[in-house]
């Protein structure tokens, strides 16, 4: 039976941190998920904080550390480091991002045609953050026949006095659909071919230059911007954004589409990488369906696989399993939420009220605050405070109770401090072991 | 709306099926009508219905005579409008808990009605439902049917313009005028704008459904109507091929129609106050479970994408049973009624159609046509069960693989896929555009089933608020329908969010919730939908003084 220092269950932001942290400080870890995150669904960028009349996000998480039940009040220490921490494996890894906790929360555009708040972001998205100069055009360009991106309703979106807060957005939006070689006639192309398409060197020469011709001929010279679909390339992104800018007359930054999100997928394999290069071993496809309790202490973590169950031996369990969306959490028939693999007490409003509210309802949802309590080193508590769960047990990212990431703009840096502390929590008793044999066989066997 | 028809023989009131079916009738025989709507065509009852085109097989034992109309008008509507039914057939099946007696009597029940019903061995019935409970110990083959509300409101008011009438959505009636016993006008109101327009019609005739009461009530005449409300649950998948029906006397959750990719169980029955009442208890829905799985013992275990509630429109005959006479919706007749309010109540100039079944839509029509010429001093006879409804294709019924195949024989062509779930197509899409003019993406979705298949518009929704977007001309502010236009896609957006949440609410645990969280989260999250944006930009506006 392979055994681990730690086991980390969940692929989203905050299983990756967590396996990352562990993995870089030496500890055997394991990070088992049974599918892709909120990274594949969500934008790429990095959600620490924002609120209304909050003009940085360092001002923004103050305020929410400010309520006793946020989980900023027991991570704003760690947020700082945290991000610093993760940014620069980023960077390491080729996934620079831009913009700070101090930097101001602007709108940037997306492909509705709104505007979201947003401070940190990868650097193919960085044009959007700077503040619009007087003078300055936004050109909404993308692909003919692509069925996730259009220009024409963004532009008129962009344009309504409201989308940009009432701050300057750009002068002038013009929408602009170019013909790509071959886009047209590829059906249903989604944005991951089109991303592949744009790692094909003569492919993005032809179409860089459809989209300079296009410009030309449409009158939309500078100065300004353009807002592309994000799928400049999966794997050879940074040669294809480099070659973007400079072929470009305006200035390009990407605008997030509907899932599969390429940004997110670049965000998932740079951490993904970091983490085999650190010696951690990750492995999604099946569920956890088992946690071995002995004496008060988790021992063991079984998941699902083929013939049997797949048991890793182990003493330190990070839940990183989010919130509803993730499964971390799952709704009842009886209008209860449960907590599905030690069935930790759930944080929730009264059972069945929440299904009288619509979710985009303004003002929010009662479920978004649900979650499971923790005490200050992320252990599970229950409603009065008191320990719950085995011991052993650490809670981190959306899975934490009392945070509404969609309105708060909190979800990913509540992941990477809460990833990156509960792996500090952990203090391996030697040195970095050999690395632990393949699972494969394990799970054959 | 270019020229309006404002001195029509006839107003129909109420575009769900027996009226756009009635304006059908009315106007092959000659006369020029005008059809409104307080709400675009399909939304009442007939859109909210559980898409059964009965046999008659579930009426045979306590209303033969609802049983016989039935089929008759199962065989008609199969000849005039082929291409809004899939021929599924259907089956009655006795489990363990079904009395003996009604499973006896219900084949010979069924040949006295005129249907036809073939007994099959439960071996091979299993064969070809395995879903189906193994428990079941008899069953027999009905011609029961699903049928398309929508396309077929649709083609019978195509046809009734072709034949020179007219029909206007979104407008309610609001007050109706008397000179003594005779109507004399009757005001209707433009729910998108509020202006109001004045009809002088020769004749009303009232297909207000189980709003029939609260129309009669506009012109001074009493008519109880008793609102059956009931609720259906749609799963993500067709867990059979057949419309399945336990050999029972009728009761809640013991249908199961197999509709387009989906299968709705249904139904409850409740009686209620107020027709608008459609609010759907998870009690309900926890109700139609427990007995649905004495058909499809799996059914927990599937999922459930939605529930919805439509609402009967049961009429009390108080001649026949005091106010108080029953509690029990079932006990109601199905059967449909022409009231005379002049031989009734004294008031000239106006009918109500009331009660029946969205089967037998097209007889309602005809007799309450031939009320309506009788009053008119005309003979016309009636020629809609004769002649095919336009745009029915051949008269092949239409099939799940439909769409696909037809996308296919086009050889793909232009035929981006909007929705993947209900094969809908960009091209399809733009026709109905172009037909219809400005309107809510939910329009859309009846129109073209856009957004009703297992991910229920999670994905498609945008992409139909962006081809509404590129169509408006720049600059443009269109009068649209209430919740939505193409002039503020994002408005249209949310609006249709929200609207489909009602039905998830209800149903939203397991892998449901998670769905309905995911589809929040990408819209609210990653594209700023309203939530936070808009908190944003309140704030930000408040601070920058006012922007109009
Ligand atoms: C739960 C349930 C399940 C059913 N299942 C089946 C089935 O499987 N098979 C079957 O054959 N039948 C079924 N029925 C019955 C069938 O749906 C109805 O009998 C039929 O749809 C009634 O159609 P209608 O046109 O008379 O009424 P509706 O479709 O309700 O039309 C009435 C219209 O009047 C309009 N209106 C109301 N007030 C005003 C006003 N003031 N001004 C202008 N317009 C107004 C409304 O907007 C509405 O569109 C079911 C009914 C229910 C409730
Ligand atoms: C669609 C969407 C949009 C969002 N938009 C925003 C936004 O705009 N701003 C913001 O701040 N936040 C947003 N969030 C939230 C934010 O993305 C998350 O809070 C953050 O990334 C942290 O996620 P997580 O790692 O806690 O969980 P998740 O990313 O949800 O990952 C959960 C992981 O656990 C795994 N898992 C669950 N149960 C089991 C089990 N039994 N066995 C094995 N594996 C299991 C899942 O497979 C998955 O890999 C959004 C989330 C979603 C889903």
């Amino acid at each position: 039976m392979p055994s681990a220092d730690a086991v980390v269950v969940g692929a989203g932001l905050a299983g990756l941190s967590a396996t990352l942290a562990l993995a870089e400080a030496g500890a055997r870890v394991h990070l088992l998920a049974k599918g892709h995150a909120s990274t594949h669904w969500a934008s790429g960028g990095l959600d620490v904080a924002a609120l209304p009349r909050a003009v940085t996000v360092r001002e923004a998480v103050a305020r929410l550390a400010d309520d006793a039940r946020h989980p900023y009040a027991i991570l704003s220490d760690a947020l700082p480091p945290a991000l610093e921490w993760i940014r620069g494996m980023l960077q390491h890894e080729g996934l620079p991002y831009v913009g700070t906790i101090d930097g101001p929360v602007v709108p940037v555009p997306t492909s509705i045609g709104a505007t979201r708040p947003a401070a940190i972001l990868p650097a193919a998205q960085a044009a959007a953050l700077r503040p619009w100069e007087p003078g300055e055009r936004l050109v909404v360009c993308g692909p003919g026949g692509f069925k996730d991106y259009w220009p024409h309703a963004i532009a008129r979106g962009l344009r309504r006095a409201g989308a940009w807060w009432g701050s300057a957005g750009p002068e002038r939006v013009d929408p602009l659909v170019v013909e790509l070689p071959g886009v047209r006639d590829r059906l249903n192309l989604d944005a991951i071919e089109l991303a592949r398409l744009f790692e094909e060197p003569g492919w993005r020469w032809d179409a860089f230059a459809a989209i300079r011709r296009a410009l030309i001929i449409g009158g939309l010279d500078g100065p300004g911007r353009m807002a592309l679909p994000a799928v400049l390339g999966l794997d050879d992104h940074a040669a294809v954004l480099a070659e973007a800018t400079s072929e470009l007359p305006l200035e390009p930054f990407e605008v997030p589409l509907m899932p599969p999100s390429v940004p997110g997928l670049r965000l998932y394999r740079a951490l993904r990488a970091a983490i085999v290069r650190a010696g951690g071993r990750v492995q999604i496809g099946q569920a956890v369906v088992r946690i071995g309790v002995r004496d008060g202490r988790v021992v063991e973590v079984a998941m699902e696989a083929a013939a049997r169950q797949f048991v890793v031996r182990t003493d330190m369990l990070i839940m990183a399993t989010g919130g509803i969306a993730g499964g971390g959490l799952v709704g009842h028939p009886d209008g209860t939420l449960r907590e599905p693999l030690l069935d930790l007490p759930v944080e929730a409003p009264p059972a069945m009220s929440w299904l009288a509210r619509e979710p985009l309802a303004a003002g929010g949802h009662p479920l978004e605050a649900a979650g499971i309590r923790s005490d200050a080193e992320l252990r599970p508590v229950d409603a009065s405070g008191r320990p719950a769960g085995p011991a052993g047990v650490r809670i981190c990212g959306s899975l934490l109770a009392g945070q509404r990431y969609l309105r708060e703009r909190c979800g990913d840096g509540v992941a990477v401090a809460s990833g990156w502390l509960a792996a500090g929590a952990h203090r391996p008793s030697a040195p970095r072991r050999d690395a632990p044999q393949s699972l494969a066989g394990e799970v054959a066997g | 709306m270019g020229e309006r028809m404002l001195t029509p023989d006839v107003l129909v009131i109420g575009g769900g099926a027996t009226g756009a079916g009635l304006l059908r009738d009315l106007a092959r025989r000659g006369l020029r009508c005008l059809l409104v709507d307080r709400s675009d065509f399909g939304t009442g009852t007939s859109g909210r219905y559980h898409g059964l085109l009965h046999s008659g097989g579930r009426y045979v034992s306590k209303d033969p005579s609802a049983a016989r109309e039935c089929i008759v008008e199962n065989q008609v509507l199969r000849r005039i409008a082929a291409g809004c039914i899939e021929d599924t057939g259907g089956i009655f099946v006795a489990t363990p808990d079904d009395p003996d007696d009604y499973v006896d009597a219900f084949p010979g029940a069924c040949a006295a009605a005129g249907i036809d019903c073939d007994e099959i061995p439960v071996t091979e019935t299993l064969r070809r439902e395995p879903a189906l409970s193994p428990a079941i110990r008899r069953a027999f083959r009905v011609p029961d049917a699903a049928l398309e509300p929508w396309q077929l409101i649709e083609a019978n008011l195509a046809d009734a313009r072709a034949h020179g009438a007219d029909a206007w959505p979104y407008q309610r009636v609001v007050a109706i005028q008397r000179d003594g016993r005779r109507i004399s006008g009757v005001t209707v109101r433009d729910e998108r704008s509020g202006a109001s327009t004045r009809v002088v019609p020769r004749m009303i005739a009232s297909a207000a459904g189980a709003w029939a009461g609260q129309v009669a009530a506009l012109a001074g005449v009493e008519l109880m109507m008793s609102p059956g409300k009931g609720t259906m649950i749609v799963y993500n998948q067709r867990m059979t091929d057949t419309v399945v029906n336990r050999c029972h006397p009728p009761g809640d959750g013991d249908i199961m129609v197999p509709v387009h990719t989906v299968a709705i169980l249904g139904t409850t029955e409740e009686l209620v106050e107020d027709p608008d009442d459609d609010e759907t208890s998870s009690d309900e829905v926890q109700a139609l479970i427990n007995e649905g799985e004495a058909l499809f013992p799996a059914l927990r275990r599937m999922r459930v994408l939605r529930a919805y509630t439509g609402v009967r429109p049961l009429y009390r005959d108080p001649a026949v049973q005091g106010p108080e006479a029953s509690d029990d919706g079932r006990a109601i007749s199905r059967s449909h009624i022409i009231l005379d309010h002049e031989a009734r109540d004294g008031v000239e100039g106006l009918i109500s159609i009331v009660g029946g079944k969205l089967t037998t839509y097209r007889l309602m029509a005809e007799q309450a046509a031939n009320a309506v010429c009788a009053k008119l001093g005309m003979s016309e006879p009636c020629t809609t069960a004769g002649e095919p409804l336009p745009g029915m294709g051949d008269s092949r019924a239409h099939w799940l693989g439909h769409r696909l195949a037809e996308h296919e024989d086009r050889g793909g062509g232009d035929a981006d896929l909007i929705c993947e779930c209900e094969m809908v197509t960009r091209a399809m899409l733009e026709r109905f555009l172009d037909r219809r003019g400005p309107c809510s993406i939910d329009d859309i979705r009846r129109g073209t089933r856009l957004g009703m298949g297992p991910c229920q518009g999670g994905f498609c929704t945008f992409r139909a608020a962006a081809i509404m977007a590129e169509r408006a001309p720049d600059g443009h502010t269109d009068r649209a329908a209430p919740g939505g236009s193409a002039s503020d896609p994002e408005g249209a957006l949310s609006t249709f969010l929200n609207e489909r949440s009602k039905g998830t609410r209800a149903v939203a645990w397991g892998r449901q919730l998670q769905e309905l969280w995911m589809v929040t989260g990408i819209y609210v999250g990653v594209m700023g939908l309203e939530g936070s944006s808009s908190e944003h930009g309140g704030e930000a506006t408040e601070d920058h003084g006012a922007v109009s």
